[in-house]
C-alpha cells in the first residue's frame, strides 16, 4: 500500500470518515474518565478550595488553542511550499476549533479569575496574548472567507498564519517575560511538576480528550471542505453512490 | 550585477538585520520590566509621586483588620524587610489571605498609608490537597525547630 | 539594485506630492481624533496625562491603518504592480521603497505633529520627547506589518475593512512598548526594556516583512 496517496483528497474522504469516528468514541471515553477524576478523584486544592477544578478544562484549552495554532500553520505552509491541497484544507479545517479552544480558555479563565484573583479579567500579558490569538484566528477565517478562489485564499492565508506563529511563543513564554500577576506554568518540561497526582492525571487525561476531539471534529471539517471544493469532481459522486 | 550577487546581498543584510533583532530581544529579558512595587520600593521613594501604581507582598500575619464601618479593611504588605499600611473598600479576593501573596492598585496619600481602589490576590504555582500543604508546613516547623 | 530602490522611492514621493489631500487628510484624522479624547474623557489634565501618551499611539495606529490601503491597491488595479514584479529586480527592494514613501508620507507627518497633541494632553516635555522617538522607532514597523495586510487583501471586496481586522493584532506589540515607554518614563521607570523591545521588532519587521509582502504580491497576481 502506498502511503503517500492519502495526500489526496479523493483516497483520504473515505479515510477520514473511519478515523473521525475512531477518535469521536476515544474523545468520548476520555472526557468521561477525565471528567470523573476531575471531579470526584481529584482532591480539594488547600487555596483555591473547588473553584481550581476548572482547571480540568481551562488548562486543556488553552493548551489546545496554541497547539491548533501551531498545526494549521504547519499545514499551511506545507500547502504553501509543496502545493498540496489537502494539507491546505486541513490548516483551514482546524481554524474553527482553534478559535472556539481560544474562547473557552479565556471564557473559563474568567470565571475562574474572579473567585481567585478577584477579577474578571486582568490586563496582563499572557491573557492578552491569549485574547490576540483569538484575533488571528479571527482575521484568518475573515480573509479566507473573502478571498473567492480557493487556491489565491489558501496561499494568501497560508502567509498571514506564518507571520502570527510568532505570536505563539509570545505567549508560551510571557509568563517568564513580563513578571504578572498570572501564576508560573504549573507543569513544565523541566522541573517535576508542582501539582498531585490525581489532579495532574485528570488534567492530562482531559488535555489528550480535547486532542482527540479537535482532530475528530477537523477530520468532519475536511470531509465537508473536500465535499465543497471537489464537487466538479467525478470520484466524489461515485463514491457517495458507494458508502 | 548578477540576481544571484543582488540574492546573496539581500539575504546577507536580512540575517544582519535579525542578528541585531536578536541581540536587542536578548536586551530585552535581561532589563526588568516591572509590574508592581515591593514595600521596600515604596518606602525608598523609588515610586513615581502623586501617580496610581501597584504594590506587591505578602500580607503581614496578624494585621488584617476592618473598621468600625465594616467595609474598610486594612492589612500591611510586607516584603519581611519593610511593612506599608493598605486601606481598601470593598470585597476581598477569596485568596486574600494572612502571609499570602498579593497585589494593590492605588495611590499612597500623605500619612503614608496606601489607598487602593483594587485588591488582587497573587497566588503560588503550587496546587495540591489540604493534607499536603499541612505535612509541608509540619515539616517547615520541625526544621526551624531543630534550627 | 540601490537606483531601481530611488526610482520607486521618487516616483511613490512625487505622487504623494502632486495629491497633497492624502496626506493632509491624513494628518487632520490624526488632529481631530486625538482631539475627541479630551472632549469624551473632560478637561482634567491629571486624567489626561495618563491617557496622553496612549491616545496619541493609538491616533498614530489609525492614521497608519487609513492610508495602507492605497499602498499597492492602485498600482495593482492599474496593471503598474506586475510591471515591478517583472522588472528583474528584487521583489522586497522595491516593496521596501514603496514602503518607505508611504511612511514618509504619512508616518513621518504624524511623528512631527504628535508633541503638538502632547502638549494638548499636559505632557511635560521629556515626555514629548520620548514619545517622538518612540514614533520614530515604531511607526515604520507599524508600516511595514500592515502593509503585509494590505498586500494579502489586493483587489478583494471589503479589503480595507479587512486589513484592519488581520493587521490590529499584530500592531499590539508595537502598541504596548511604544506607549508603555513614554508612560514608564513618566512614572519614573526604567525604559531601557521597551526600547530595546521596539529596536528588535523594527530590525525583525524589516528583515522579515518585505519577504512575506513580495509572496502575497506574487499570490494576487497569479
Amino acid at each position: 500500500m502506498n502511503f503517500w496517496q492519502y495526500s489526496s483528497p479523493q483516497y483520504f474522504y473515505p479515510l477520514a470518515k473511519k478515523m473521525a469516528i475512531i477518535f469521536f468514541v476515544l474523545a468520548c471515553i476520555l472526557t468521561v474518565w477525565g471528567l470523573y477524576i476531575g471531579f470526584f478523584v481529584a482532591p480539594t486544592d488547600f487555596q483555591q478550595g473547588e473553584s481550581y477544578r476548572i482547571i480540568f478544562i481551562h488548562v486543556p484549552a488553552a493548551w489546545m488553542s496554541m497547539i491548533i495554532y501551531l498545526v494549521m500553520s504547519f499545514w499551511a505552509a506545507i500547502g504553501l511550499i509543496m502545493n498540496t491541497r489537502l494539507s491546505s484544507m486541513l490548516a483551514q479545517a482546524l481554524a474553527p476549533t482553534g478559535a472556539l479552544m481560544t474562547f473557552i480558555a479565556l471564557w473559563t479563565g474568567a470565571f475562574w479569575g474572579r473567585p481567585t484573583w478577584g477579577a474578571w479579567w486582568v490586563w496582563d500579558a499572557r491573557l492578552t496574548s491569549e485574547l490576540i490569538l483569538l484575533f488571528l484566528y479571527i482575521g484568518y477565517m475573515a480573509l479566507r472567507a473573502s478571498i473567492e478562489d480557493p487556491r489565491r485564499a489558501d496561499r494568501a492565508s497560508a502567509i498571514l498564519a506564518l507571520v502570527g506563529v510568532v505570536n505563539v511563543p509570545i505567549i508560551y513564554f510571557s509568563v517568564k517575560w513580563w513578571n504578572t500577576l498570572h501564576q508560573g506554568a504549573s507543569v513544565s518540561f523541566t522541573k517535576s511538576p508542582s501539582m498531585a497526582t490525581s489532579m495532574l492525571t485528570g488534567m492530562l487525561v482531559m488535555a489528550l480528550a480535547f486532542w482527540m476531539y479537535s482532530i475528530a471534529v477537523s477530520l468532519v471539517r475536511v470531509r465537508r471542505i473536500i465535499r465543497d471544493r471537489e464537487a466538479n469532481a467525478g470520484w466524489l459522486n461515485e463514491s457517495r453512490g458507494a458508502s | 550585477m548578477k540576481p544571484r550577487y543582488k540574492r546573496l546581498i539581500l539575504v546577507v543584510v536580512a540575517l544582519a538585520l535579525l542578528t541585531l533583532g536578536a541581540t536587542f530581544v536578548l536586551k530585552a529579558f535581561r532589563s526588568n520590566l516591572v509590574f508592581f512595587y515591593t514595600p521596600t520600593e515604596v518606602l525608598a521613594g523609588q515610586v513615581p509621586d502623586g501617580q496610581a501604581f501597584r504594590i506587591g507582598g505578602m500580607v503581614q500575619e496578624g494585621s488584617v483588620g476592618r473598621k468600625e464601618d465594616g467595609v474598610t479593611v486594612r492589612f500591611e504588605v510586607t516584603d519581611t524587610i519593610e511593612n506599608v499600611p493598605v486601606q481598601f473598600i470593598g470585597i476581598l479576593p477569596d485568596l486574600f489571605q494572612e502571609g499570602k501573596g498579593v497585589v494593590a492598585q492605588g495611590r499612597i496619600n500623605a500619612e503614608g498609608i496606601f489607598l487602593a481602589d483594587q485588591v488582587l490576590a497573587k497566588h503560588d504555582e503550587n496546587y495540591m490537597p489540604p493534607e499536603a500543604a499541612e505535612a509541608l508546613e509540619r515539616a517547615r516547623k520541625i526544621k526551624m525547630d531543630k534550627q | 539594485m540601490f537606483s531601481a530602490f530611488l526610482s520607486v522611492l521618487r516616483k511613490e514621493l512625487l505622487l504623494a506630492f502632486r495629491q497633497k489631500t492624502d496626506v493632509v487628510t491624513v494628518l487632520f484624522f490624526f488632529l481631530i481624533v486625538s482631539s475627541l479624547f479630551p472632549l469624551a474623557v473632560g478637561p482634567e489634565l491629571s486624567t489626561l496625562k495618563i491617557i496622553g501618551p496612549g491616545v496619541i499611539w493609538v491616533g498614530a495606529l489609525l492614521c497608519s491603518l487609513l492610508a495602507l490601503h492605497r499602498v499597492f491597491e492602485s498600482d495593482f488595479s492599474d496593471g503598474s504592480l506586475e510591471h515591478l514584479v517583472l522588472s528583474g529586480e528584487p521583489l522586497s527592494i522595491l516593496v521596501i521603497a514603496k514602503i518607505a514613501a508611504h511612511w514618509l508620507v504619512t508616518g513621518l507627518p504624524v511623528v512631527i505633529v504628535a508633541p503638538l497633541i502632547g502638549l494638548q494632553f499636559g505632557l511635560p516635555s521629556t515626555s514629548l520627547i520620548l514619545l517622538v522617538g518612540t514614533l520614530l522607532l515604531g511607526t515604520p514597523v507599524l508600516s511595514l506589518i500592515g502593509s503585509i495586510g494590505a498586500a494579502l487583501t489586493l483587489g478583494v471586496r471589503g479589503g480595507a475593512a479587512l486589513t484592519s481586522i488581520l493587521i490590529l493584532p499584530f500592531y499590539v506589540p508595537v502598541l504596548i512598548f511604544g506607549a508603555g515607554a513614554v508612560v514608564a518614563d513618566l512614572q519614573g521607570l526604567s525604559i531601557d526594556g521597551h526600547i530595546s523591545v521596539l529596536l528588535a521588532s523594527l530590525c525583525i519587521s524589516v528583515a522579515l516583512a518585505p519577504l512575506a509582502i513580495a509572496s502575497a504580491i506574487k499570490i494576487a497576481l497569479e
